[in-house]
């Protein structure tokens, strides 16, 4: 949106298509498919079935950009922060289910967009984003780019901060009152209500606050605490680094949810995790077995609901939920005790003014 | 000369003989899984009514179990859709998609013109071939399969309409799937001519779904294969479903045609494989696919397949005297008698397990110990089971009931109504139960009559665990039905399987593909107690691999306990054990002592540790049990509207002090009054209406103010229009 505004587009004409779900895909994906490929790929048909035929307004550009590299509070720390590259090549594979017979965008009047985008490396972006819009936009200028994008990176940025106050808020206030809280390890799309089916919603039913890695707190005093040992032990050089659990560290959200893992292992109040993944995710089968161990064995549960695909399992994610309720319900406070007392003292989030209330 | 092309299918043999471009004789039968014996038969037929000449006439086959059958008797063997494509491209130009469905495998092909030949008008075609022969959905069987459970006979089947009929729910995946689904809806009244259209939906749906792959089926479209020939309703899916998705997609159809007109299907479609071969032989060096008699076929179907049997499966489920003899002293365990009269004062712990078919109740001492079980077939109705149980318990001379506990699908139903302290779910206490005898235990396998659950434990908690009620394949029902149709009673069944000196191996994986596996080693001469012996062997490999997908048993742990039903079988004990150590060599299995009361135990211990805290238990006593009043009710106004199953429910509303009735309802319930939902066929049914979710919404609202979720905000702001930072311009 920052983006957008700022290249002059009405906030009201830019239109995003509708959370994922299999109705989505039926009515406007159906035997768009090309290859065989994970869901969270595969049901961008329906999204772009749905911005190309299921719209009452007339929509002059489908913008869907392949972003290579994602900008990660954990950059700089890592080797690298790279998408999945199916996710990355996403809309070039879909687009092929709409140009395959007949060139249906051309068909609907639609500008087809999809420029690549080194998200993590501002100053490429605004070329890339130029040479992927200039014909889109008629008269656009290089210089009017450049704000642009500085514009979309202040809203994002502006985005992040306000999440990661909330979450901090969240963890400050189940400090205060010795309450457990759930962290979330799953990739950014596991938010899509139709790809991850809220499955963190029916735990958070019981009264459990849920927390997820993307927005984790990462305040300079929290990650002294949590990490200050380390740091001058020497076994990491910052409090993102991971090469001490993960030495390939160069896809971004694997890395974010190898640290999530070590953050979770390291605070008390997250007295459980939880795993979300999608079925055949090549990039998630090696994290299975590390994540799990950083968090088992700092006695935290840890849960994974995996092979994810279109349709909710509800009647196993119900058992599974009731399933995990009941061991929080049995363990959460001695886990919450235990994980205390093996944290170093002086925690900055039992330090924090009473009045925020979650 | 003449040229044969024969298609060895699934399900039947076909074959065609061509002199000149003319079929002189053809025919098709069901080969009943004796595939090399009919086309012996089929070859003598042709020999003698068609003039077929070994030295001189030319064989081609075709088909998935043409394989080895060509070579014993000269022919060529030829890739069954590229037979078929032959064949369209010759006798249809016009066609642009061709759909075969065969017995157990499915075939698309997508012609594309891509320009003109040398020839003047002659027309240049690329193909694309998709194809699919590892699952029963959208094939033949999967319809066949569910007719027969219903009783319709193959001749009413073919006649049955699609057109007009209303369409319900029916899992297009598997056949298995499909059966169950068209057995509730059995249950619900609903007709079975709907039922069957409904199949046919699901088979286009399917081939739709997975064989298009982004293509558009284009006009002129020719349906080939057994169903497509045979069901008149699955041609009226196809031409209903490609009808509409041409207006969809705005596929521009010949001017003047309907587009029911542009979908056929050809008398000889059963032939069009068979004859796709011929066209390609002629193509062929005439040295190629020379006939040489049947003679060699033959020598296999008497004596070949028979060597090959001997050669297979050296070994039995027992490998010798001194194997059942360890076997023996190490897991047959005289079942441990349950005290069935009381010999304790004090409060006791009650756990019930209602399950869908049986309701069960254990009785423990407050310090843990087993005093007393028994259990009651359900009804159906789960007040009149609860009082069946508790009628017991009270018989057996327990009255200071300190906690109860329910597990089982009736425990949030009946929680309220019996007083209960604790509901657990049922992964929770197997495992507690499990780990209350086993503390170490890694691993719970429980195999049911119809379901198996897999539960795998880490930090004293079900960290993980499978669960497969759906598919017969690994479940003990299975082993039962084969079991009855030797007519050999479940108890004799260890017996006879460990008489067994050798065994076939059977394929793992789908029931229904397992079924005619069996049939195919039947024939081969293997014995009912090496069938059942081999059948006990693939059972720990469908459990394990096929409904609990782990690959790896290393990975989970070194302890496993088995329980439920289906181990009490030691046949199946036997194979499970020699199945775990082969994968786990230091593998320590045990055998529950109380397989089958393992969930109510577990409710009862979770009781226990309720009472720790020092609580008084809610139990409403025997007495306000046994005299609870209610009424029931199935009417218009419970039928369950949340999906177009429409399940029948019953309410039966329950006379209960302090309970808050349902003033919104449909069904309104005065204050001191529960009411419980039965009679649906899936969790959502328990939410009575729109009211309700309404009610049940607004609760859960007010939790999640309180209990804040990160991606809620991310979902509620990431894409919002209007007001996100307008920073520069």
């Amino acid at each position: 949106m920052g983006l957008f505004t700022a290249l002059g587009v009405d906030p009201r004409n830019v239109v995003f298509s509708s959370d994922t779900s299999e109705e989505q895909g039926r009515q406007f994906g159906k035997g768009r498919g090309t290859v065989d490929c994970c869901y969270p790929v595969k049901c961008i048909s329906g999204h772009y079935g749905e911005l190309l035929f299921g719209q009452r307004q007339k929509l002059d550009v489908l913008f869907s950009p392949m972003i290579y590299t994602l900008p990660s509070f954990m950059s700089g720390h890592v080797a690298k922060t790279l998408t999945c590259p199916r996710v990355m090549a996403a809309p070039e594979n879909i687009k092929a289910g709409f140009i395959k017979e007949r060139d249906v965008f051309a068909e609907a009047g639609i500008v087809y967009a999809a420029p690549f985008i080194s998200l993590d490396e501002p100053r490429l972006v605004p070329k890339q984003t130029f040479e992927g819009l200039r014909e889109v936009i008629p008269g656009l200028t290089y210089e009017e780019t450049v704000k642009a994008v500085e514009a979309g990176y202040a809203a994002l940025r502006e985005f992040n901060a306000r999440l990661r106050r909330k979450s901090r808020e969240v963890l400050e206030w189940c400090a205060r009152e010795d309450r457990p809280c759930l962290l979330v390890l799953a990739r950014p799309y596991h938010m899509d209500p139709g790809i991850g089916h809220e499955i963190e919603v029916d735990l958070q039913a019981y009264g459990y606050p849920v927390l997820w890695v993307q927005y984790a707190p990462v305040d300079a005093d929290l990650m002294a605490w949590a990490f200050g040992d380390d740091v001058r032990a020497g076994v990491i050089k910052s409090a993102f680094d991971i090469h001490d659990v993960w030495p390939s560290s160069y896809s971004s959200n694997t890395n974010e949810i190898l640290w999530g893992a070590k953050f979770a292992a390291r605070m008390p109040w997250i007295a459980c995790v939880i795993r979300l993944s999608s079925y055949e995710c090549g990039m998630d089968q090696p994290t299975y077995t590390p994540t799990q161990q950083i968090i088992e064995r700092s006695g935290t549960l840890f849960f994974s609901f995996q092979d994810l695909d279109s349709t909710k399992p509800s009647g196993s994610v119900k058992i599974r939920v009731e399933t995990i309720t009941h061991y929080l319900q049995k363990y959460a406070a001695d886990i919450i005790a235990r994980k205390k007392a093996a944290a170093p003292p002086g925690c900055p989030l039992l330090a924090a003014p009473a009045e925020v209330s979650a | 000369m003449k040229t044969v092309g024969v298609d060895v299918g699934s399900t039947t043999v076909k074959a065609v003989v061509v002199e000149d471009g003319k079929v002189g004789w053809q025919d098709y039968q069901r080969h009943n899984t004796r595939q090399a014996e009919k086309v012996v038969e089929f070859l003598a037929r042709m020999e003698a009514e068609a003039g077929l000449t070994p030295g001189r006439d030319r064989v081609f086959f075709t088909g998935s179990g043409a394989g080895f059958l060509a070579p014993l008797v000269g022919g060529k063997l030829i890739q069954e859709v590229v037979a078929v494509a032959a064949c369209v491209e010759r006798l249809h130009p016009d066609v642009r998609f061709v759909s075969e469905i065969g017995g157990e495998d499915m075939k698309t092909i997508f012609f594309t013109a891509t320009g003109t030949g040398p020839l003047p008008g002659d027309q240049v075609r690329s193909k694309q071939v998709y194809m699919q022969s590892a699952c029963s959905g959208g094939t033949g069987t999967f319809i066949e399969k569910t007719a027969r459970k219903l009783q319709v006979p193959g001749e009413r089947l073919a006649a049955m309409p699609y057109e007009g009929m209303s369409l319900h729910k029916v899992s297009s995946k598997c056949g298995i799937f499909a059966e169950t689904d068209a057995n509730t809806l059995v249950k619900t009244g609903v007709p079975v001519e709907e039922i069957i259209a409904s199949l046919f939906e699901a088979v286009v749906y399917q081939n739709l779904a997975t064989l298009t792959k982004g293509n558009t089926p284009m006009p002129e479209v020719l349906l080939l294969g057994g169903p497509n020939l045979f069901f008149k309703g699955l041609q009226q899916a196809w031409r209903h479903h490609l009808a509409k998705l041409w207006v969809q997609r705005k596929v521009e159809l010949p001017a003047g045609r309907e587009p029911a007109s542009l979908i056929h299907v050809p008398a000889e479609a059963l032939y069009y494989a068979c004859l796709g071969c011929v066209e390609i032989g002629a193509a062929e060096k005439p040295e190629i696919g020379v006939y040489q008699g049947a003679d060699k076929l033959k020598w296999w179907v008497e004596v070949g397949q028979h060597e090959q049997k001997a050669k297979q499966g050296a070994r039995g489920l027992i490998a010798g005297e001194g194997d059942l003899a360890t076997f023996v002293s190490e897991y047959v365990r005289p079942v441990p008698d349950t005290p069935s009269r009381a010999s304790h004062a004090g409060s006791v712990l009650i756990g019930c397990d209602f399950g869908s078919t049986t309701a069960k109740a254990v009785v423990l001492s407050d310090d843990r110990e087993l005093l007393f079980s028994c259990y009651a077939l359900s009804k159906g109705n789960p007040i009149e089971d609860a009082q069946s149980l508790f009628r017991q318990v009270r018989e057996a001379g327990f009255t200071d009931v300190g906690a109860l506990a329910l597990t089982g699908y009736g425990k949030d139903l009946l929680k309220d109504v019996l007083g209960a302290d604790v509901g657990v779910v049922e992964t929770v206490a197997h495992a507690t139960a499990a780990l209350h005898f086993y503390p170490d235990a890694d691993v719970i396998c429980d195999v049911g009559g119809t379901d198996v659950k897999i539960m795998i434990l880490r930090q004293g908690t079900v960290a993980d665990f499978r669960l497969n009620s759906q598919c017969s394949s690994g479940n003990g029902a299975f082993l039962q039905g084969v079991a009855e149709r030797y007519d050999i009673p479940l108890e004799r069944y260890a017996d006879r399987a460990f008489e067994a000196k050798a065994m076939p191996s059977l394929t793992m994986g789908c029931g229904v593909f397992l079924q005619s596996d069996i049939v195919n080693q039947q024939r081969k001469g293997w014995s009912a107690e090496e069938i059942m012996a081999a059948l006990a062997a693939v059972l720990p490999v469908n459990v394990w691999i096929y409904a609990g997908q782990l690959q790896n048993l290393r990975a989970v742990g070194r302890k496993f306990v088995l329980q439920g039903g289906t181990h009490r079988n030691m046949a199946v004990v036997k194979a499970q054990v020699d199945f775990i150590r082969g994968k786990v060599p230091d593998a320590e299995v045990v055998l529950h002592p109380y397989s089958g009361e393992a969930g109510a135990i577990g409710a009862a211990l979770c009781a226990a540790d309720w009472t720790a805290h020092g609580r008084a238990s809610g139990f409403r006593g025997f007495e306000t049990i046994a005299a609870l009043t209610y009424t029931s009710t199935t009417a218009a106004e419970t039928v369950c509207k949340w999906c177009p199953i429409n399940c029948t429910r019953t309410f039966i509303d329950v006379q209960l002090p302090g309970a808050k009735g349902r003033p919104w309802s449909k069904l309104p319930l005065a204050a001191g009054w529960e009411r419980v939902i039965s009679g649906n066929s899936c969790p959502k049914g328990l939410v009575e209406d729109v009211n309700e979710m309404r009610v049940v919404k607004a609760k859960l609202e007010e939790v999640k103010r309180d209990y804040p979720n990160v991606a809620e905000m991310v979902r509620k702001d990431a894409f919002r229009r209007v007001g996100a930072g307008a920073v520069a311009r």
